[in-house]
């Protein structure tokens, strides 16, 4: 019952350490490449995430800034067209008033000039009336009688003519 | 009755005759049994980790998978974070030694039951317990380690290197034999000759074998820590 022999034990610690070898190699190995490669995904998909995480604040922040230019520029547009629509108002103002002016001179211009002619019109035929009436009286012989019809005669078509 | 207990207690174990060196290089009956328990081990790991996938696992899969998990976490867990790289060790020892003690399910006798096959385990467990302490200390300290705490006690740590593993590969062969014993006697005097050795042969075989080689492992990486301590 408790014989042994040394080739069996010998034996047998071969067999121990072929089914160690066969156990490492076929069942411990396999498994733990497989939670290496499960680890591995894992990280990596961690690591992407966070990648992605970063990548995402970054732009956020880019499109922040963005936006706070954008509203600057709207502000600096809106305040030059403000300004761009008070001088064009200034100018046509200022047009308007100049043109004014301009109208107004020519027409007193004009109204002295018109009066001028009127004048020139007026003391021709004054002068051709004086010339009447002194061809007039020349021509005909007369009285003191005549002579005050003929005035008031002159006076009465200068009147009318006068008119 | 009395011719089956002398087969197994008093038989020739020789199962291979070699005719050189006057039976010397004879092979055991248990060590062809535990090449049997090898053969059935590695198939079953073949099959087992047969085309392993990264995603969608099969049912096959998760099983091996916890049950590596698993066994190391039982080895892991006896020895150690120092000592993990010898859980893969222990966990080959418990599955051999809770194959072998089960396989008198099939009619067989356990290889276990052979004083051979557990000299060849309590000295493999020796040499890991004093090649780990080596490992870790260093020659020098592990030969000073036997005088510690004290000198005087160093005879008994010297002692130690041989109890130990003649307390491991006793127990594990007579707990073996004693249940294989006691089956048998069961067999031959219970009136009903199926239902209540089968009940039975539950408990001797299939529990006090795992107990047993959990025992072996459990009592070998308590040493392993205590050397790496």
């Amino acid at each position: 019952m408790l014989t042994t022999s040394f080739v069996n034990i010998a034996c047998t610690i071969i067999n121990l350490l072929i089914l160690y070898f066969i156990a490492k190699k076929f069942l411990f190995q396999r498994i733990d490449n497989i939670f290496m490669q499960r680890k591995e995904e894992v990280d990596e998909a961690t690591k992407a995430a966070d990648k992605a995480t970063q990548e995402a604040i970054n732009t956020k922040r880019e499109y922040e800034k963005k936006i706070e230019l954008a509203d600057e520029e709207k502000e600096q547009i809106l305040s030059d067209i403000k300004k761009q629509g008070y001088d064009e108002y200034e100018r046509i103002i200022n047009d308007a008033k100049k043109k004014g002016e301009q109208i107004l001179i020519e027409a007193k211009h004009n109204a002295e000039v018109e009066n001028e002619r009127a004048k020139e019109v007026y003391a021709a035929q004054l002068t051709d009336m004086v010339i009447d009436a002194a061809s007039k009286i020349a021509a005909t012989k007369h009285s003191t009688q005549d002579d005050l019809e003929l005035y008031d005669k002159f006076i009465s078509e200068a009147g009318v003519s006068n008119e | 009755m009395k011719e089956t207990l002398y087969e197994i207690l008093m038989g020739d174990k020789a199962l291979i005759h070699i005719p050189y060196g006057d039976g010397f290089f004879d092979i055991y009956k248990s060590v062809v049994v535990s090449w049997l328990v090898i053969a059935i081990v590695f198939f079953l790991i073949l099959f087992m980790t047969r085309d392993l996938k990264v995603h969608n696992i099969s049912k096959r899969q998760a099983a091996v998978e916890s049950f590596v998990i698993w066994i190391r976490g039982v080895t892991g867990g006896m020895i150690g974070e120092e000592g993990y790289r010898y859980r893969d060790y222990l966990g080959t020892v418990l599955i051999f030694i809770a194959f072998s003690n089960m396989i008198g399910l099939f009619g067989l006798t356990p290889p276990t039951m052979d004083i051979t096959i557990t000299i060849a385990l309590s000295i493999m467990s020796i040499i890991l317990v004093e090649g780990a302490g080596i490992r870790r200390k260093g020659v020098g300290k592990w030969v000073k380690g036997f005088a510690q705490p004290m000198a005087v006690i160093a005879p008994m740590n010297v002692l130690e290197l041989f109890i130990r593993p003649l307390s491991l590969c006793m127990r594990l062969f007579g707990n073996i034999l004693g249940a294989t014993v006691i089956m048998e006697l069961i067999k031959v005097a219970m009136p009903l000759p199926v239902i209540v050795p089968a009940a039975l042969s539950l408990y001797f075989d299939i529990f006090d074998g795992a107990i047993q080689a959990y025992v072996f492992v459990f009592l070998t990486s308590l040493y392993i820590k205590e050397a790496l301590e």
